[in-house]
């Protein structure tokens, strides 16, 4: 566990309040969506999965996570919004992840804003058994919002924001799971867009998907970046190289290498990493 | 090649082991294929046999139906029911004077004064009563008449079918010793019918003394009480615009007019009484017993469900790891309680609780409390309750766990609480597997036998909705508890016996439709989470 004089360091002390985020005068360069993550670990139970990972994660930019299976960067992922919180005995062992200045895993910190803020789309698409129209209001509903002209407009947008609107307009409220695949991923993207994060993590979006769906979705995470900051976790080199800006590779639970999408594809600075986006390894 | 045979077949040849591997695998089959064999069989049988014994309760219970309107019990039961009204009116007179003396107590009047005050109105419910002296005496008259002509028709009828059974085995001999007297029914119904007179001359009297009552009635003391006493003179008033009509009823009766094939089965299922080895008449109709049962579910059920689902919720969404290993198998031991030891948990402490939180001033407000009986629906609801909570808990928690981890995860990942996922995720997409635990915790409640018949209460009676709530504090019998109290008493083959089994089919076919629906409804789960 982290000892409280190197929280209190990690910790702003001005920053309490999460919800309306202020200038860090520790950290002046604060910007809306950021993540910083310092000197991470992380473990299951006495299985540590995450070594001291250092990473600045850009605002307004999308940032893949790429590595072998095993490597810890879907648990970095779900570290983001504190989904590894769901599992007993998984815990950060040391260092802080803060968002815009703020550590997240601080006690002030309300989970539920959090994650309100980071939405997450997941590996496998998961609406719930619900109309398309309810799958969308989901968020907005448990935030409290009653109002059906605000709900319907947020519907709206989040549903041609994923590029789903023209498909279901004439089917809100047919259930979710009358959609193909892709189209279920794109519901679940415009459900966690319906709430209006400001980070939208992905697992492996695309990975259930076929070629065409899978290019839809590409396509829509490149135009998300002009609101979003976005991470994505995926498999497949292509993807990374296509749509994203940065890219982060993992091994073994260390961070290897960070850098532009393109210096890591066309000169990567580690040996390791050549060899993993080579195919000669993972 | 050909005629060659492939030195490299992929079949190697039967050699020894090979052959003795496929006798075990063959007496495999028979053992696991025979035992599955004998299974079926054995349920058919059962079936089968079920089936046989009921459905020969229609035939009978119609022959018992016919005996009743060609004895002419059916003509004396209309003067019955008119003595029984007058007795009805009788016992509202009484209930009128208890709740004046209620009135007038709370008021503390002494009691002389409040027999003074009544003396009026007693002379009067006594002179009421009097009326009916030779209503009564009609009806006693008439019923000896009918019974023993019942009983010879019969004896008679007994002694027919022995006969033709030994006519039919071919003992011809024997069948002529067997002397089967002759009944003259025709002239013992004159007889009986001779009633019609008696009883327009008993209810001109009744009418003539009755008028003359009414008129000189005295007034009550209390206005509320007055109130009544009105209420009750209307109802009088009817009675006796309704005396012509069972006058005109015994006149048209006629003891050969024939029932048709249907009466016994719809006096069976929709019959309100279940009357049996009585001297007079046998009835046999289920809906006492199926409300009893129904109630007695229902009760159970309103208990069981929110404690079954919601201990659901909690072990499988809220509890710790430790909480679970502790509640769980605790839960579930409950249904390792045997149930005739619930049942007598049942008399000597719920029954005993029930009925003193009743009389206690805590609950004085209720209306229908303090209850008189301490065995009743409601402690019988509350032990079959305590039966049916580890079904529900154990298959709803089933259902819960069994939900995709994806809809929790996104549900959490948007924000929400913990309340907010069950209540909007996980319950509803678990919904059909929680109305199946709901419906497979009935079928056990129906199903079950020895609590309902320790702690029931055992009267066969429909209960009074009159009271609304308070009915479910009144002793019922049910399906199951009056088949395993009778079943031991009865002749095989009498009609009492087969409408056991006709019970017993009744309940089968209800268990079995709520098995049905919550299979349906497990595999409307399994689509909806596919």
């Amino acid at each position: 566990m982290v000892s409280v004089a190197e929280m209190s360091e990690i910790t702003s002390p001005t920053v309490v309040n999460q919800t309306a985020p202020m200038p860090n005068p520790a950290n002046p360069k604060v910007e809306r969506g950021m993540i910083e993550i310092e000197q991470l670990d992380f473990a299951y139970g006495t299985n540590k999965v995450l070594h001291d990972i250092n990473l600045s994660i850009p605002a307004r930019a999308v940032t893949a996570f790429i590595g072998p299976s095993g490597c810890g960067k879907t648990t970095l992922l779900r570290c983001l919004n504190r989904m590894n919180d769901l599992i007993d005995s998984a815990r950060i062992t040391q260092g802080s992840i803060r968002i815009e200045g703020v550590d997240i895993n601080a006690s002030s910190v309300d989970v539920v804003d959090l994650r309100r803020r980071v939405g997450m789309v997941f590996q496998k698409s998961n609406p719930f058994p619900k109309s398309i129209y309810d799958n969308v209001a989901y968020g907005l509903r448990i935030a409290g919002t009653t109002k059906r002209t605000l709900i319907d407009e947020a519907v709206e947008k989040s549903l041609r924001s994923a590029a789903l609107w023209d498909e279901v307009k004439d089917r809100l409220h047919v259930s979710g799971y009358g959609l193909s695949g892709g189209q279920q991923q794109r519901l679940c993207i415009a459900r966690a867009l319906a709430v209006e994060p400001e980070i939208v993590l992905m697992d492996e979006p695309c990975s259930a998907l076929d070629p065409i769906a899978t290019a839809k979705v590409e396509e829509l995470i490149r135009q998300l970046k002009e609101q979003y900051t976005i991470v994505i976790v995926t498999h497949n080199m292509q993807q990374a190289g296509r749509c994203s800006d940065h890219t982060a590779f993992f091994y073994l639970g260390r961070l290897i290498e960070f850098d532009d999408t393109t210096k890591i594809f066309s000169n990567p600075g580690q040996r390791q990493t050549e060899e993993y986006i080579t195919g000669r390894f993972g | 090649m050909e005629g060659v045979a492939d030195p490299r077949t992929l079949i190697p040849e039967r050699t020894k082991s090979r052959r003795a591997q496929v006798v075990i695998e063959q007496a495999i089959k028979a053992f696991f294929g025979g035992n599955a064999l004998v299974a079926v069989i054995v349920l058919a049988l059962i079936t089968i046999f079920l089936f046989r014994e009921g459905f020969g309760f229609f035939g009978q219970n119609l022959a018992n139906l016919r005996l009743y309107r060609q004895a002419g019990l059916e003509y004396v039961d209309i003067i019955r029911g008119n003595a029984a009204q007058h007795e009805s009116l009788s016992r509202k007179l009484s209930e009128i004077r208890l709740r004046e003396v209620r009135v007038m107590e709370k008021r503390n009047v002494p009691l002389e004064e409040i027999n003074a005050a009544l003396a009026p109105f007693d002379q009067f419910a006594s002179a009421f009563s009097d009326t009916a002296e030779n209503l009564h005496g009609l009806v006693s008259d008439l019923t000896d008449q009918a019974s023993a002509l019942k009983e010879q028709l019969f004896a008679r009828a007994e002694l027919l079918a022995q006969r033709n059974q030994l006519e039919r085995s071919g003992a011809q001999t024997e069948a002529e010793k067997i002397v089967v007297p002759e009944v003259d029914r025709a002239a013992a119904l004159a007889r009986l019918r001779e009633g019609s007179a008696r009883f327009e001359s008993v209810s001109a009297e009744i009418t003539a003394k009755l008028y003359n009552l009414l008129a000189q009635a005295p007034a009550m003391p209390d206005p509320a009480g007055q109130k009544h006493f009105e209420q009750w003179k209307t109802r009088a008033r009817k009675y006796l615009a309704g005396l012509p009509a069972a006058s005109e009823k015994l006149r048209t009766w006629s003891p050969d007019t024939p029932i048709p094939w249907y009466r016994s089965i719809s006096s069976f299922l929709f019959g309100r009484d279940w009357v049996t080895a009585s001297f007079w008449q046998d009835w046999y109709g289920i809906i006492p017993l199926l409300v009893g049962s129904v109630l007695v579910s229902i009760v159970a059920l309103v208990i069981a469900v929110p404690l079954g689902v919601a201990s659901a919720i909690y072990v499988s969404e809220i509890a710790s790891r430790h909480e679970k290993r502790l509640i769980k198998p605790y839960i579930e031991f409950i249904s390792a309680i045997p149930s005739v030891v619930l049942g007598f948990f049942g008399i000597a402490v719920v029954g005993q609780a029930v009925r003193a939180a009743s009389q206690s001033h805590f609950f004085k407000w209720v209306s229908f409390f303090p209850i008189s009986e301490r065995l009743n629906i409601f402690t019988a609801g509350c032990l079959l309750a305590l039966m049916a909570v580890p079904t529900i808990f154990t298959l709803s928690e089933d259902a819960l766990r069994n939900v995709p981890r994806g809809f929790k995860e996104a549900s959490y990942a948007l924000g929400a609480n913990r309340l907010q996922t069950i209540a909007r995720v996980l319950v509803p997409a678990s919904l059909s597997g929680i109305v199946s635990a709901i419906l497979l915790g009935l079928g056990r409640v129906i199903g079950e036998t020895m609590v309902v018949l320790l702690c029931a209460g055992n009267r066969i009676a429909i209960p009074d909705f009159t009271q609304g709530l308070g009915a479910i504090f009144q002793p019922v019998h049910t399906m199951t508890g009056i088949i395993a109290q009778e079943m031991g008493e009865v002749v095989r083959g009498s009609t009492h016996y087969r409408a056991l089994f006709m019970v017993g089919l009744v309940l089968f076919t209800i268990t079995l439709a709520i098995n049905y629906l919550a299979q349906k409804f497990v595999a409307r789960y399994r689509m909806s989470i596919g």
